[in-house]
């Protein structure tokens, strides 16, 4: 599944890196994630933790305490008792959202519980902060059934102005997350469904652009029916893609009506029985290679191994075929060996390539957008909104076949998305707070751009010491 | 699954409703092979729903016999399900029921629908309901005074689909092995 962090620490000089071989890309970029992984225990002894919380209001002596906390704070409860939704005035609420996992699907790693999720949860916390303006509070949770990971994400809402639910397990997370957006009156997201697919949707609109291709003529394969495709799939119907040329490929074939495992899907997966109906195979049956035949745009968001895409699969596609090959760490297919078979536009998860697919463009300028707009909901309307500015981001720099989406450097980009998304939230009458375009450009502008001044002054001020050199380790911790 | 078989130029029905998706009509010996597969997958699908229903080597056979008897039982109705569009001439469903006796109670006849099945395609717009509503028609017709459903336990789906129709749980079977 595409998922990576915005700018890893580039273990590998760039000249080396060119001319490689598939085989040597793959056992580099292992000894890559080795080394990085080696740093990222030291560091996380030596800072303890990513985040904290800091006081926003000053504190001239104890005296004021009787205005941030007892007695004065009283008729402050007192108001939002009277009105809830002034708790969104009154509080920190219309900034904080909880970042809230189970750890049953982290990474790659898969179930490893919600204690070893927490230090991937404090990094997704930093990167809201750094990235969005906003403060997330890493939750993670122990608990059984997706109807106990429900009501507890339901019992600590009050304090939230939006959910971000993550690395929870396909297909529990799609339950989860449906029931959550119907239960509760803030914004519930899950990244690895609705960002990944925004963000593919926004890199496949621009290749689309390159190649003079509308939605509506296209015929696409998705390979892999877990939490991104099976939401990309059903954002591309919402945008006019014609049911009858989608086919969904996972490892039983093509999934179509009349498949052997119709049955236990309608009871254990419901959503990829709903995609399987609605597309009806895109008219074919088989396997990939069946399912790929005279397909424009291949999208594959299945297992990383380089051979799950192979050449002979893109040459037999339409002309220009556009491929996506977002496994992460090692993509279906390298791009040089899919552009060597024909493919004019290749798009992988990795940021060492051309055209990354990041849901990290994605899911700080939409929380950004809908926390200020105080939204109730995130329908796929503001998804698609937020995966279209994305896409105008990057064009409005210049398309090129390595130029499909925009860096998470080209950070101009993020609050013209959070804008849209506000924009979005107004036209479809779910925002609390009715801003206009401008108003929700310029709050984001600011609001995202605090968090870097935050860091310069802290650094400034020695409050946060800078990074220890390598391997230091009996160096003294800031605790 | 290999093969670069095209279907045969079906249009999606995601979305529509049409009213009568499906003709039923009595099933005749000459259905029993396309009728065969469909009662299968209701088997398979049973599988899901605990141990004690495993599917035996030689279901295949069972149910070409039992479909046999019940088309030619009169104390039985199978019905077959046409489909409609490009799946005119194709059986995409059938409902198989039986009257008993009910030597201790009244009414003293009652219809038990044992297979219901539906291809998925034909799901989730009526469908279930029209069938239901016809098979309960030919019981009543037989002399049944009252309508059964046979299903696992576990089967939620079912559980819903009858109760939404006025059906209550009204016996009980449980299992353990030996």
């Amino acid at each position: 599944m595409a998922k990576s962090s915005p700018s890893p620490v580039d273990a590998e000089p760039v000249a080396r890196r060119k001319g490689r071989k598939a085989v040597s890309a793959a056992e580099r970029s292992e000894d890559k994630t080795d080394l990085l992984g080696e740093r990222s225990v030291e560091l996380s002894r030596f800072y303890a933790g990513k985040i904290e919380t800091v006081p926003k209001v000053p504190v001239r002596s104890l005296g004021d305490f009787a205005l941030w906390y007892t007695p004065g704070v009283a008729a402050v409860s007192r108001a939002i008792q009277a009105d809830p939704d002034r708790s969104f005035d009154l509080t920190g609420r219309w900034n904080t959202i909880a970042i809230i996992t189970d750890g049953s699907r982290v990474l790659g790693l898969g179930d490893i519980g919600p204690t070893a999720a927490l230090p991937v949860m404090e990094g997704k916390a930093l990167l809201f902060k750094v990235l969005g303006g906003v403060d997330a509070i890493p939750v993670p949770i122990r608990v059984r059934s997706p109807e106990e990971f429900i009501s507890t994400v339901e019992a600590v809402a009050p304090a939230f102005g939006g959910i971000n639910l993550e690395d929870i397990a396909s297909p529990k997370c799609f339950g989860i997350l449906e029931e959550l957006s119907k239960r509760l009156s803030i914004p519930v997201w899950h990244d690895d469904q609705l960002g990944t697919a925004a963000a593919t949707v926004a890199g496949l609109l621009n290749a689309l652009a390159l190649t003079h291709r509308s939605v509506e003529e296209i015929r696409t394969v998705l390979l892999g029916a877990g939490a991104a495709n099976l939401v990309t799939a059903r954002l591309l119907l919402k945008l006019g893609h014609p049911a009858e040329s989608l086919t969904v490929v996972d490892q039983k074939g093509v999934l179509h009506a009349e498949r052997e495992d119709m049955d236990e899907l309608e009871l254990h997966n419901p959503w990829k029985f709903r995609i399987a109906l609605a597309t009806d195979g895109g008219g074919r049956t088989g396997d990939l290679t069946a399912a790929v035949e005279g397909a424009d745009v291949l999208l594959a968001a299945s297992t990383p191994n380089p051979d799950t895409v192979r050449p002979l699969h893109v040459r037999s596609m339409a002309k220009n075929p556009i491929v996506f090959a977002l496994a992460n760490p090692v993509p279906e297919i390298w791009p040089e060996v899919a552009k060597a078979a024909g493919a004019a536009i290749v798009a992988t998860g990795r940021s060492d390539f051309p055209n990354q697919v990041n849901n990290s463009l994605i899911f700080p300028a939409v929380f950004r957008g809908v926390l200020d707009a105080r939204a109730r909901s995130i329908p796929d309307e503001v998804v698609l909104a937020a995966a279209k500015e994305l896409a105008r981001g990057a064009a409005r720099k210049g398309l090129t076949a390595s130029h499909l989406l925009p860096t998470m450097e080209e950070s101009e980009v993020f609050p013209e998305i959070a804008a849209a998304v506000g924009d979005m939230a107004v036209l479809l009458g779910i925002a609390r707070r009715k801003l206009s375009h401008e108003e929700f450009l310029e709050r984001a502008k600011t609001l995202m751009g605090r968090p870097a001044e935050l860091v310069r002054a802290l650094a400034r001020a020695h409050l946060t010491p800078p990074m220890p050199p390598t391997n230091h380790r009996r160096r003294k911790s800031p605790t | 699954m290999t093969g670069t078989e095209e279907k045969k130029g079906r249009t999606t029905t995601a979305g529509e409703t049409p009213s009568a998706p499906i003709r039923l009509r009595p099933a005749r010996d000459s259905d029993v092979g396309a009728l065969v597969p469909l009662l299968l997958r209701l088997k398979r699908l049973n599988e899901e729903f605990d141990p004690l229903l495993k599917v035996r080597e030689d279901a295949e056979a069972q149910a070409r016999q039992i479909l046999k008897a019940d088309i030619a039982n009169p104390k039985a109705v199978v019905l077959a399900a046409e489909g409609s569009g490009a799946d005119r001439d194709k059986l995409v469903g059938f409902v198989r029921a039986q009257v008993r006796e009910r030597p201790f109670y009244a009414p003293e006849q009652e219809g038990v629908i044992l297979d219901i099945y539906l291809l998925p395609i034909y799901r989730r717009r009526g469908v279930g309901e029209f069938v239901l509503g016809e098979v309960a028609n030919a019981l009543k017709a037989k002399g049944a005074g009252v309508v059964t459903a046979e299903f696992p336990a576990q089967n939620e789906i079912a559980a819903r689909f009858y109760s939404k129709r006025g059906f209550r749980p009204i016996t009980a079977v449980q299992a353990r092995s030996l």
